[in-house]
């Protein structure tokens, strides 16, 4: 009864009783003594986890706890690197650390000597050494060529993480530095390094029209032309990349891994290693952090081959620096705004030009080129639009899938300009987005009619709740 | 001395791949006592999917979110998904689950539909209940049901079903087409301080207008939403990959990475747009990606609203800040935010 009145009122001093209560006990009514509490603290008091919301009907629409945050917060779930199987070695990866270069001579042969390095490979050890979503540029371990620095040249398996480190240290890679280009606008141009000889640098483009910008430019009252740009950025999972691959004895290989995609990731796996699908099984756990970061292969193909010539499950943990220099990122977006408006502030024609930095490797670039072009107009009824997308290979850190796939870049792009528009034509930032939002039945920039579409109300919702238009100081 | 702006930025975001095909399969089992197994083979990222995933299913089959256990993550024993990714989830792993459980459900409602004395087509299933529609005194338990197929008729109720949006590729030459079934979209206002003197950006509050359809579990939207938040945060102010004239990373690790910590989050303030998307699960589509998309734009309006200096290039680091700032005062111009006042 009092436990139900303090979840009414949200006092938490029940829960202080039962610590004092549950001191001395044995062990086991202990431990309930403690759980009941921590769940009396997860469900008691907040007022958004009522109690036995999971087992009401109807279900949808319902703020039901989720079964594994009770998991988390008695820190039980299991992630991957929480895993150990016997006899499990660890791998490391030695990255180049220069960003284009032709490989001449990799010796592992100091490193193999060390005691408790159990096997090296390197690019040539893999069957088929590229893979990738939509261009598979991309080698698990360099071999030949480095694209960018953060490029894995050989793999180390060790008995124990810290031999694996000191092996690194002991291989010996020849390096003949080739010209490097970092700058996705000299990329471009004719003559500039080329990072994945003899392809041209820029990789893949994209165009959208509709009606005739240059008579919308012609029609209109003012025109306005600013050049935005983003920066790259890591993920930052709190979960590094982390796998564990392990061979049965009938040549079945299990890899258990924080990879997000599972299904796509095993069909990856069986193209790098020449299997059939059926030979491969892929479990995942929870993944710890993903935001597009783990949608692809990095280390398994490398861990499953060391597995193979050691007949012991290996391990690979990627480090926090090798997140930011091994995986993908974000790419970075220069982004030209061409718009011309009426009096009122109506778009009347939108010219966009965006040039994508993809990095050293396609990856999801392909996606996000796409979605950046097709959204860049943003919510907005124009007639006249006409979008340009390149993306452009550089010897830097690959980019790829995140969160919004080149849509926080061009939304900063067009919103800025909105601003800038209605300063100009002294109308309010809230006004002139409604003037110009989408309603149901709009078409998209590529003729698109839409369906359900709330970006008005979503306005007003939004303004309201902000107290928008009540006088401020 | 600190100056206060606020700016305003919506957005939309499509749901799924561009054109390409992206499929979600999944399969839904009955238990013997009325509650069910999902398969899938997406795996939970930390936003939730599957707890939404089984209250998709449980809606479909009349049962609460406790009745049903997700299995995910295993290619072994889980059908084929494209994955969390592009925001997908909900709308095309919840739509083939929500398309497994009603083949399940027709089984059950082919055993019931005799025990009940009416047609298959006349019953609905509620409440842990098959009743007959607008008739639900006349009902049995969904477990009697499931018990009765498996061990009187023989056949256990499940189901599988696959599912994939409904797009038209683009024209090669205009881009012309319908690159994706559904959209969502936002609205994002920040109030910002900027200290004109040292050009720092404090984020003090976000209001966020969030379309996602139908809210599977709107406590769960409100997380993604917080989540994207904190994302824009880092993109508009803080985050930034350097690297060295020869190509190597400057601050690979979060000592000089720098990113944004409770202590960077500013008040959140949250409103789910009411919506319902005809082809989504129970009028449901998503929410996850977008919710990054309009923060940093909000935040650099409202820098602008604050001292009249428009940064152009992300992050707006105190330097870029400091250095807009300047540039504005050599102009004179007055902010936005002074304009207003003189206005009234």
């Amino acid at each position: 009864m009092e436990k139900q009145k303090s979840a009414m009122t949200g006092k938490s001093k029940p829960v202080r009783t039962r610590k004092a209560i549950v001191v001395g006990r044995p062990l086991e009514v202990a431990e309930t003594a403690r759980l009941n509490a921590i769940t009396q603290q997860c469900n008691g008091p907040s007022e958004t986890l009522a109690p036995k919301v999971r087992q009401q009907t109807p279900a949808v629409g319902q703020r039901a706890p989720r079964p594994d945050g009770r998991l988390h917060g008695l820190g039980e779930t299991k992630y991957i690197d929480d895993m150990s199987f016997p006899g499990m070695l660890y791998c490391k990866i030695k990255r180049a650390g220069i960003a284009s270069a032709l490989i001449r001579r990799i010796d592992t042969r100091e490193a193999e000597a060390m005691p408790g390095v159990m096997a090296i490979i390197t690019g040539k050890d893999i069957p088929v050494n590229s893979f990738g979503p939509s261009i598979a540029d991309q080698p698990v371990l360099a071999f030949e060529r480095v694209f960018h620095a953060g490029d894995g040249v050989a793999a180390v398996a060790a008995v124990t993480e810290q031999i694996a480190l000191d092996a690194l240290e002991m291989i010996k890679v020849e390096y003949e530095a080739l010209p490097a280009v970092f700058d996705p606008a000299e990329a471009m141009k004719d003559g500039a390094p080329k990072v994945h000889p003899p392809s041209s640098n820029i990789y893949a483009s994209r165009l959208i029209k509709k009606g005739d910008v240059q008579k919308g430019f012609r029609d209109s009252y003012r025109i306005f032309e600013n050049t935005y740009s983003t920066q790259m950025v890591e993920h930052v999972p709190i979960e590094p990349h982390c796998s564990i691959a392990a061979w049965d004895s009938n040549g079945r290989l299990t890899i258990h891994s924080t990879l997000g995609r599972i299904t796509l990731g095993r069909t990856d796996i069986a193209r790098t290693l020449q299997l059939p699908i059926n030979r491969i099984r892929l479990v995942a756990t929870i993944v710890g952090g993903n935001f597009g970061g783990k949608n692809e292969i990095t280390q398994e193909p490398a861990l499953a081959v060391l597995s193979r010539r050691t007949g012991r499950p290996v391990k690979g943990t990627f480090t926090r620096t090798e997140e930011f220099t091994a995986t993908t990122t974000r790419h970075p977006v220069v982004m030209r705004y061409k718009t011309g408006v009426s009096k009122e502030g109506k778009i009347l024609a939108r010219k966009v030009h965006l040039v994508l930095d993809g990095g050293a490797y396609c990856s999801w670039s392909e996606t996000t080129l796409g979605k950046a072009c097709i959204l860049s107009p943003g919510p907005y009824n124009i007639d006249n639009v006409h979008s340009e997308a390149f993306v452009v290979y550089t010897n830097k850190t690959m980019t790829g899938a995140m969160r919004g796939f080149g849509a926080p870049q061009v939304c900063f792009a067009y919103e800025s300009q909105m601003d800038e528009i209605a300063e100009a034509l002294n109308i309010d930032p809230l006004e002139i987005r409604m003037r110009n939002a989408f309603t149901e039945g709009s078409s998209s920039p590529t003729g698109q009619v839409l369906h359900s579409v709330v970006v008005r109300e979503s306005l007003v919702q939004a303004a309201e709740r902000y107290g928008w238009k009540e006088a401020r100081k | 001395m600190k100056k206060r702006g606020r700016g305003i930025a919506c957005m939309w975001y499509p749901i799924g791949f561009t054109v390409a095909a992206n499929p979600s399969a999944a399969v839904v089992k009955v238990n013997e006592d009325g509650t069910a197994i999902v398969l899938t083979g997406t795996v939970e990222t930390g936003q939730g999917s599957l707890t939404v995933l089984g209250q998709i299913a449980a809606e479909e089959l009349g049962i609460a979110p406790d009745d049903v256990h997700v299995v995910s993550a295993d290619t072994d024993t889980t059908p084929m998904d494209t994955g969390a990714i592009a925001s997908r989830t909900t709308y095309v792993t919840g739509n083939a689950v929500r398309f497994a459980a009603a083949k399940a459900k027709e089984l059950l409602f082919q055993v019931a539909a005799p025990m009940l004395g009416v047609k298959p087509e006349q019953l609905e299933a509620r409440d842990r209940r098959i009743q007959v529609k607008n008739y639900p005194q006349r009902n049995i338990g969904i477990g009697e049901a499931a018990h009765q197929a498996q061990f009187a008729m023989g056949q256990p109720a499940l189901g599988s079903a696959s599912f994939n949006p409904a797009t038209v590729a683009l024209d090669p030459e205009t881009g012309q087409g319908k690159p994706f079934a559904t959209y969502v979209y936002a609205t994002q206002i920040a109030d910002v301080d900027v200290d004109d003197e040292t050009g720092e950006v404090q984020v003090l509050r976000v209001v966020a207008s969030h379309d996602c359809g139908v809210a599977i579990n709107p406590m769960l939207v409100e997380g993604q939403i917080e989540g994207g938040i904190s994302m824009g945060v880092g993109f508009a102010l803080h985050e930034e990959m350097l690297f060295d004239t020869s190509g190597r990373q400057l601050n690979p690790n979060l000592t000089n990475y720098i990113m944004p910590t409770s202590l960077d989050m500013p008040e959140i303030e949250i409103d789910i747009v009411k919506n319902f998307e005809p082809t989504g699960p129970f009028g449901a589509k998503g929410v996850g990606e977008p919710t990054a998309v309009p923060t940093a734009a909000a935040i650099m309006n409202a820098v602008y609203d604050a001292v009249g200096a428009r940064v152009y290039s992300l992050p707006a680091t105190s330097e870029k800040v400091l250095a807009a700032i300047n540039a504005a005062k050599t102009k004179q111009l007055p902010t936005p935010r002074q304009k207003r006042i003189a206005a009234r």
